[in-house]
């Protein structure tokens, strides 16, 4: 901290590298999702120029901190990006769940005629507005196509409550990890963060199972308003446990450099709150989806 | 017994919103407020756990039945 003053960075070409990345990786899958041939290839090149870049970035930002190049200033600027994109996180999941209980509680009561019954249950004969819908109105329920009515139901204890386990065993584990940050026990600390990303590991390799399961029973992105909601929400949260994993792992390696003392850990910190996050999203899901 | 889960998870989001201004003041202040919301919210979040699988097993509360396949 021998420089109060506010930071300007130097110049640096990552910002472009990055835009270029990115804008591979998209062309790529637009056209991926068009069946183009080369759109798979230029998919996975954007993606490499992508992690490239991160993985270039974000060394340089890792060696500039280290190196002491960073004032309180930075510090400051570090902190209140890190709460914006909490922000931006919490209200992502808000959406999706917003999307989940907005289609649960109202439309599709509206579409079954409750209310003020202006969307009549004659728009789509033979509709009956239940939970989970499987089937999507308009596509199914016209020219004698029955509604989605045999369903059997899933073990509640079954993978669900495992995978919820497993991630709140992480979340505990991760605790003990950030207390001994704080009392300067380095061994231990390390064991913690082992088991915490072994833990997450695992939480995707159930959920990876579960997928299967899921998919290979008739539950599809395409299985109505249910199917959609019930991918999204947990496909989207287990990408963030994908991303949480692999910064775990950077935290873990960085431990293992030395890079952390009891008063200067905020890549920690921040990493562990996103951990934290993403595992009450679990909770929330497993109380949305199994309970109430 | 449904408002009870909302309300328990409602107060895990008021930890973790504790967290986050722990964050973002930093320093020795910020870092100890930080810790502690969130050893409260994995304590919370364990015993919310253990409190469903308790009221499952001995029948306070039901799976909601929204846990279905389609077998077509």
């Amino acid at each position: 901290m021998s420089n109060e003053k506010y930071y300007v960075p130097h110049g640096t070409y990552w910002p472009i590298i990055g835009s270029i990345g990115i804008s591979t990786l998209f062309i790529g899958f637009a056209n991926q999702m068009h069946d183009v041939s080369w759109g798979w290839p230029v998919m996975v090149l954007g993606f490499a120029i992508t992690a490239f870049m991160m993985f270039g970035w974000l060394g340089t930002v890792v060696a500039e901190s280290v190196g002491g190049m960073y004032n309180s200033q930075v510090d400051k600027s570090f902190r209140w990006g890190m709460s914006w994109f909490i922000f931006s996180e919490v209200m992502f999941f808000a959406a999706f769940f917003g999307a989940l209980l907005y289609a649960r509680v109202l439309s599709v009561p509206w579409l079954g005629g409750a209310d003020n019954n202006v969307f009549t249950p004659e728009l789509w004969e033979g509709f009956k507005a239940t939970w989970p819908l499987l089937s999507t109105p308009g596509e199914v329920g016209q020219n004698g196509v029955a509604f989605s009515t045999n369903f059997k139901l899933v073990e509640t204890w079954g993978l669900p409550a495992i995978n919820t386990a497993l991630l709140l065993t992480s979340g505990v584990t991760l605790t003990y990890a950030h207390h001994a940050l704080r009392a300067g026990q380095r061994n231990a600390l390390m064991a913690w963060m082992i088991a915490t990303i072994a833990l997450g590991v695992v939480f995707l390799g159930f959920q990876i199972t579960e997928y299967g399961h899921a998919y290979h029973d008739g539950l599809k992105l395409t299985s109505g308003i249910y199917g959609s909601t019930f991918y999204l929400l947990t496909g989207f949260h287990g990408f963030h446990v994908t991303i949480g994993v692999i910064m775990l792992t950077v935290i873990l390696y960085r431990i293992q450099k030395g890079h952390f003392n009891l008063e200067n850990h905020f890549a920690f910190e921040g990493v562990a709150w996103y951990w934290h996050f993403v595992d009450v999203v679990w909770l929330g899901l497993f109380i949305f989806v199994y309970w109430i | 017994m449904s408002l009870f889960v909302i309300a328990i998870l409602a107060l895990i989001f008021v930890f973790l919103g504790s967290a986050v201004i722990g964050l973002l003041r930093g320093g020795k202040a910020g870092s100890d407020r930080m810790f502690k919301a969130l050893r409260m919210r994995i304590i919370l979040s364990v015993l919310l756990f253990a409190f469903l699988l308790l009221a499952g097993l001995l029948g306070w509360i039901e799976p909601n039945g929204f846990n279905l396949l389609p077998t077509q």
